[in-house]
């Protein structure tokens, strides 16, 4: 018999290396004659989009488009240190040290252009449509490309380093009290599945996956990190088991662990929360791992409401349902 | 000492005439005697269809081939894919719905999809998920995959 059932899973997810261990990242920046930007740190994209984000907040903190921003990542003759790619960090903490970097840069750009506009300081200044404009008066302006130019023929010096510190403490290991991590990632996955009480097999029909990111500083790259959170969560709660012997792996090939394919999945509903972090940039903090911990237990509460069997034990393979059910008899 | 021979096909349009030996995969000969390191190799034992390449405009695992099985054949890899300087409606529609995460399940991905519209140019979405679900992909859930194909086969874009 084929039984339908729908369960709930929420969690959160403490980002960063957490239980303070040292969690820096660092960049430079660079803004040359023509208004073009460099950026160097160390933060490697594995394919998740850090560096499309990454140019996105230099960019945004500079005023200017993406396209005006060259991003050089994880190159050891010549980027800064930014940690690993992992702890769902990058956007968070390189994201952060960009913002800064960016900061200081456009400082001195921004004192040279308040003298040359008239402005007491630089708060009265604003970058937008390619040009520095004073607030109120856009008529008095100047090219952001020929005040780069114009600023450092006069001598300054556009860079701007910065490191960013993700703040963790350690736990004291008697009270259990302290600050491990910051920030949290909350989240909340539904999932409908359909048990076959014959086989053991359980088909996830629906997901329905909500992520909270803090700010989504490109909604179709965090999208595609929930959808593929969802696949590995999937995988993580019916498929995927190393198996040992004596310390080797049994099973090391895609056709003794499996992993979804694309008929495995079903279609994905994806719901970004909006909850701005502000000690992130712009609000934003990480989602890749944090999107995968939701399946399990949606689909486990799933499984249970349709056959009204706990399954403890991941993955739940159809064994393991056949067996659980054979013992509820 | 296993010999040599003589190997011709045509591959992503141009002749090719190599002296091979006897027992090297398909594969080999794209990535380390033609340099073509577009097809990646995940497995190389038939299960994640990473190293995907069509032969007369079907899809084939290059890791599964002995390159002498497809002698005189008509072979297409991703660096042939693209026009010279215009990117190919699939992978214009993969970069539109960001359909590429890492990019390792990309090539057979891209190569798989273009077999599929060439047969059917209007698939269904259960087609092409039955289509792509030999091509393994860790990072997308497949559903911008999906997405992408489908949105070249509503297009009807002349490929
Ligand atoms: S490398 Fe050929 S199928 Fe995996
Ligand atoms: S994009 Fe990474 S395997 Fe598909």
């Amino acid at each position: 018999m084929k039984k339908r059932g729908i369960g709930i899973g929420c969690t959160f997810y403490g980002t960063g290396y957490g239980n303070g261990f040292p969690d820096i990242s660092t960049a430079f920046v660079e803004i040359h004659d023509d208004g073009s930007v460099l950026i160097l740190t160390g933060a490697v994209d594995c394919g998740q989009g850090s560096t499309t984000v990454l140019t996105q907040i230099a960019a945004e903190e500079l005023g200017i488009p993406t396209d005006m921003v060259t991003i050089t990542c994880a190159d050891t003759g010549c980027t800064p240190d930014s940690g690993t790619t992992a702890a769902t960090r990058q956007t968070y903490t390189t994201g952060n040290a960009i913002r800064l970097a960016c900061q200081k840069a456009k400082k001195t750009l921004l004192e040279w252009a308040a003298k040359e506009l008239g402005t007491n300081t630089i708060e009265g200044l604003v970058i937008a449509e390619g040009k520095i404009m004073v607030k109120g008066h856009p008529q008095k302006s100047i090219t952001f490309k020929e005040a780069c130019a114009k600023a450092r023929f006069a001598g300054n010096r556009l860079i701007g380093e910065a490191s960013f510190t993700t703040h963790a403490t350690q736990v004291n290991m008697e009270d259990g009290q302290g600050a491990p991590y910051w920030p949290y990632a909350f989240g909340t996955q539904i999932a409908e599945v359909e048990v076959d009480t014959e086989t053991g097999k359980v088909e996830v029909l629906r997901i329905v996956a909500a992520q909270d990111v803090g700010k989504a500083i490109n909604p179709q790259s965090v999208e595609g990190q929930i959808e593929g959170g969802v696949a590995q969560g999937l995988g993580w709660s019916l498929l995927e088991e190393v198996k040992l012997s004596s310390g080797n792996i049994t099973n090391p090939a895609f056709s003794s662990y499996l992993i979804p394919t694309v008929l495995d999945m079903p279609e994905i509903e994806t719901y970004i929360i909006e909850s701005h972090e502000p000690t992130g940039p712009y609000g934003a903090k990480g989602v890749g791992e944090p999107a995968m911990l939701s399946a399990a237990p949606a689909i486990l509460n799933a499984i249970h409401d349709a056959i009204g069997v706990r399954i403890n034990d991941l993955p739940a393979t159809p064994e393991k349902i056949l067996e659980a059910l054979q013992e509820k008899k | 000492m296993i010999g040599t021979k003589s190997f011709e096909a045509i591959v992503n349009g141009e002749q090719v005439k190599l002296n091979i030996p006897q027992n090297l995969r398909l594969i080999d000969v794209l990535r380390n005697y033609l340099g073509l390191t577009g097809t990646k190799e995940g497995c190389g034992e038939g299960e994640c269809g990473a190293c995907t390449v069509l032969v007369d405009g079907e899809p084939y695992n290059s890791c599964l081939l002995f390159a002498l099985q497809v002698q005189n054949k008509n072979i297409l890899t991703i660096e042939g894919l693209a026009s010279y300087n215009n990117l190919h409606p699939l992978q214009e529609s993969f970069l539109e719905h960001g359909a590429v995460q890492c990019g390792y399940c990309t090539p057979g991905m891209l190569l798989v999809a273009k077999a599929l519209l060439d047969k059917n140019p209007n698939p269904t979405r259960e087609e092409i998920k039955v289509a792509i679900s030999g091509n393994l992909c860790r990072c997308t859930g497949y559903s911008k995959i999906v997405d992408a194909i489908s949105a070249v086969a509503e297009k009807g874009v002349k490929r």
